[in-house]
């Protein structure tokens, strides 16, 4: 982890129409949390809520955040003046994924716990358990975004595909799909803090484990593709 | 004081061959490469600079291949020719964040001084996307130069520039040269080179095609005499009649037809040979240089395109 | 050996006519093959602007780029029209006596698909020649600039709407094969695509505005799926908790806000499909249509005033 490094992309993220979005919509989604408290105090509410916050917000605050530490870089190859120096690819590579991690649980985790808090005051535990769920998964997102964007210049509408389509559409039609779905298995870490959420069958188990798998294959992933990084001309 | 050693490095792209067997020795000193666009100078300082992997041969820094060997870039200082885009960060905190990269125990010293040499240290305060173009310039040598590397590889620093910050850059250059440091800069434009380098390495079409002293070339290209092979209806007659004339040094009858002739005047013998072959009533069938590399080095030194 | 008339060639050939003598005097002419502007007919600005409504829906669709701009939008037009085709296929075996899925209510369910393929494409149309600079060789043209965002929305909107309505021919194709009732077909049908046109417009609107004001494609992508999504999400909540709470004046209100809500809660008044708190009487059923029409208006007029923007900047 090199500091300079963090504190680069930290300033790339906090780049002027990125930021707006970024904190626009956390923001959006405590605004609709007190709107729906105001109007009701039915459980469907709190469920409403919190279904957009973990299957929609969170997974594109993650994408923003990861395509934005790594991608403009990439692309307009600014990224050699930091791989032309003695530090480790992998260093790289983990250094961008904490600032895009940090981002990641600032504006998309922190958000769903405060929301949680706001609608239902006195199952704290419930909102907790949310707050980790979203923890897992928001981790993990981040790294698989990172791993996408120094992949491939498409990285982001992958990552729509993969968290609308596959985790979305498609989880809600196969059963199967929740086994490799992020989103799943955050939802499992939440079911086993709080007995409130309805959990996906997996076990918390393997639910942290695919995680933490996921989350250092793809930040290792994204420190090999850096090593591949070749000099271009003016094309 | 280190040397950069390319030993028969090619580098391909499926049936694209982007370098061809180049072998090449930088040392200490200003070393200008000089080739048409294309012909391979971007990919060779990619390999120098450790950023592509050889696909046959070796590159080496004092021995030490460069790929895969992060510490190499403590002595290797890089310009590389895409525009600075952290149009955010002023010309000092870029320069800085090099300096803190590198890991150095005083990075603010250090920057400050790499900004002196540059002699921009009054603008550094403003933002990049401020700077003019040859200041852009500036600015990456300067990051380059913070942690005083042996190796200095810039690509095309002289890339639309304007003429005084030219002057100013080629000076620049000069003096690192002349402190001890390998400095390579790839170009071009053949008056660049000239002006700077001491030692020139002409890459065309990804093959080496000359090395050494700029008037050196030119009088080895002048001295030694162009190949070529002509067919004609009637070999002996032809080689009679050219042997003749004053551009052509020495003829001699292949065994499979064709005559091959050695010239040193180029630009008479290609206006005589024709006129030659009408006088005696001999058709040519076939003409071709047989000497590639002089050839293209000359057509690109002096013709302008490979 | 030698011809002594190839000896020469000063020397003129005896048998041979003076060729000089075949051209008379003031015949000779050089030709001017420098660059010679054109002085011919031109086409009208609407001309102009058709051609680059044309230009702009190839290209939402990659053609006449790279090989690698095709396969996102056609890789997204088989999914959408996956679910058709198998309709298709069951119905032609089964034989059934009705579409198990209704026209409109077909975009209702790939409506993620549709907002990913909107929301890929319009950076292509919208935020390309704004970021590398050569927005200045449209708007140095005789074309306006006003005319120049109304092309490319156009564009956009008929990409849309090529995604939309496959679908729904393919659907309505199948269905008269099938020898299902032709009036009830075309009936819905007609509703399906005129709600398709509505959806179309608003999403391409939307989505155009995004695109033009971020440059980066990437993060007019997100974006662009954020405000669908995520406000499509919000009405959706809020309609659930008004349809709870006995309120569903205010799920209908809070429908007007979306695009994806405004199609359903049309769809379903018109095509007898359920919804949540749909809208009810014709004075809200006008203002859904009036708030569509309008949405699609009001970002046409956005760009409108950014491309003005660009252009005398």
């Amino acid at each position: 982890m090199n500091a300079t490094i963090a504190r680069l992309s930290t300033q790339a993220l906090i780049g002027r129409r990125r930021g707006l979005v970024l904190v626009l919509i956390p923001a959006v989604l405590l605004v609709l949390a007190v709107v729906v408290r105001l109007l009701t105090d039915d459980p469907a509410g709190y469920d409403a809520v919190t279904e957009l916050a973990f299957t929609l917000a969170l997974p594109l605050v993650a994408l923003l955040a990861a395509t934005a530490v790594l991608g403009p870089e990439v692309d307009d190859g600014s990224i050699v003046y930091l791989l032309s120096k003695p530090i480790s690819r992998h260093r790289i590579a983990v250094s961008k994924f904490v600032v895009a991690w940090a981002a990641t649980l600032l504006l998309g985790v922190l958000p769903l716990f405060v929301a949680g808090v706001v609608l239902d005051g006195s199952d704290l535990r419930r909102a907790l358990a949310w707050g980790v769920g979203a923890a897992v998964a928001g981790t993990a997102y981040t790294a698989l975004f990172l791993g996408l964007a120094a992949f491939t210049r498409h990285a982001v509408v992958v990552g729509l595909l993969f968290a609308l389509l596959w985790e979305g559409v498609l989880s809600s039609v196969l059963d199967g799909i929740r086994w490799v779905s992020i989103g799943a298995w955050g939802r499992e870490v939440a079911a086993r803090i709080s007995p409130s959420i309805t959990g996906e069958d997996l076990g918390m188990g393997y639910a942290v484990v695919a995680a933490v798998l996921v989350t250092v294959g793809a930040v290792w992933f994204a420190g090999d593709r850096l090593r591949s990084f070749t000099l271009r001309g003016d094309e | 004081m280190s040397t950069l050693t390319i030993d028969r490095a090619s580098r391909w792209y499926g049936n694209v061959v982007a370098v061809n067997g180049i072998s090449m020795t930088v040392r200490p000193g200003v070393t200008g490469l000089l080739g048409p666009n294309g012909a391979g100078k971007t990919t060779l300082i990619a390999l120098m600079s450790g950023f592509l992997a050889p696909s046959a041969g070796t590159v080496t820094l004092d021995g030490q291949p460069i790929w895969r060997h992060t510490d190499a870039y403590r002595l290797i200082g890089l310009v590389p020719e895409r525009e600075l885009s952290f149009g955010y960060l002023t010309g000092r905190q870029f320069v800085l964040a090099n300096a803190e990269l590198h890991g150095l125990a005083d990075a603010g010293a250090a920057a400050e001084r790499a900004l002196e040499i540059v002699e921009m240290t009054e603008p550094a305060g403003r933002r990049i996307g401020t700077y003019s173009k040859g200041m852009r310039q500036r600015v990456k040598l300067a990051s380059a130069l913070v942690h005083d590397p042996a190796v200095l590889l810039l690509d095309e620093p002289f890339n639309g520039v304007d003429p005084r910050q030219r002057l100013h850059l080629m000076t620049l250059l000069r003096r690192m040269g002349a402190q001890g440091r390998t400095v390579l800069f790839s170009s071009h434009i053949l008056e660049e080179v000239e002006q700077v380098a001491r030692q020139i390495e002409v890459v065309v079409s990804g093959r080496h095609a000359a090395s050494g002293d700029f008037g050196q070339i030119r009088r080895l290209m002048t001295d030694r005499p162009v190949q070529y092979v002509v067919t004609a209806d009637d070999d002996r007659a032809l080689a009679a009649a050219l042997i003749a004339e004053p551009s052509v040094v020495a003829v001699s009858l292949r065994r499979g037809g064709g005559v091959d002739v050695s010239v040193a005047d180029f630009g008479s013998f290609t206006v005589r040979l024709p006129q030659v072959a009408r006088q005696h009533g001999i058709r040519v069938l076939e003409l071709m240089p047989t000497d590639e590399s002089l050839e293209s080095v000359f057509s690109y030194l002096v013709g302008g395109q490979a | 050996m030698t011809d002594p008339a190839l000896s020469d060639p000063a020397l003129p050939d005896p048998a041979l006519p003076d060729p000089s003598t075949a051209t008379p005097a003031g015949g000779s002419v050089i030709h001017d093959l420098g660059y010679r502007p054109y002085t011919g007919p031109r086409l009208a600005p609407p001309a102009i602007a058709r051609s680059l409504v044309v230009t702009g829906l190839r290209n939402a669709f990659g053609l006449g780029r790279s090989g690698r701009s095709k396969v996102l939008p056609f890789v997204l037009l088989a999914f959408n029209l996956m679910p058709a085709l198998i309709i298709g296929g069951v119905m032609v075996f089964v034989g059934l006596d009705r579409l198990p899925i209704g026209y409109a209510q077909y975009a209702s369910t790939t409506q993620v698909l549709l907002g990913i393929f909107v929301a890929s494409q319009a950076p292509v149309l919208f935020s390309r020649d704004l970021r590398h600079g050569t927005i200045a060789l449209y708007l140095a043209r005789p074309l306006p600039a006003a005319a120049y965002a109304v092309s490319r929305w156009a564009s956009l909107l008929g990409a849309t709407l090529v995604f939309l309505l496959s679908p729904i021919l393919l659907l309505y194709a199948v269905s008269l094969l099938g020898e299902l009732d032709v009036t009830d077909q075309t009936r819905d049908a007609g509703i399906a695509i005129g709600l398709a046109v509505l959806l179309a417009m608003s999403l391409a609107g939307v989505a155009g505005v995004i695109a033009s004001w971020s440059t980066r494609r990437g993060f007019a992508v997100v974006a662009t799926i954020a405000v669908l999504l995520i406000g499509n999400g919000i009405v959706t909540a809020i309609q659930g908790i008004s349809q709870e709470v006995g309120k569903p004046l205010v799920g209908e209100v809070a429908e007007l806000f979306s695009p994806y809500s405004l199609y359903r809660g049309l769809m379903s008044m018109w095509t007898g499909f359920d919804a949540p708190t749909p809208p009810t009487g014709v004075v809200m059923q006008t203002a859904y249509v009036v708030v569509f029409v309008a949405l699609a208006g009001g970002c046409l007029a956005t760009l409108v005033h950014r491309y003005r923007t660009v252009a005398s900047a």
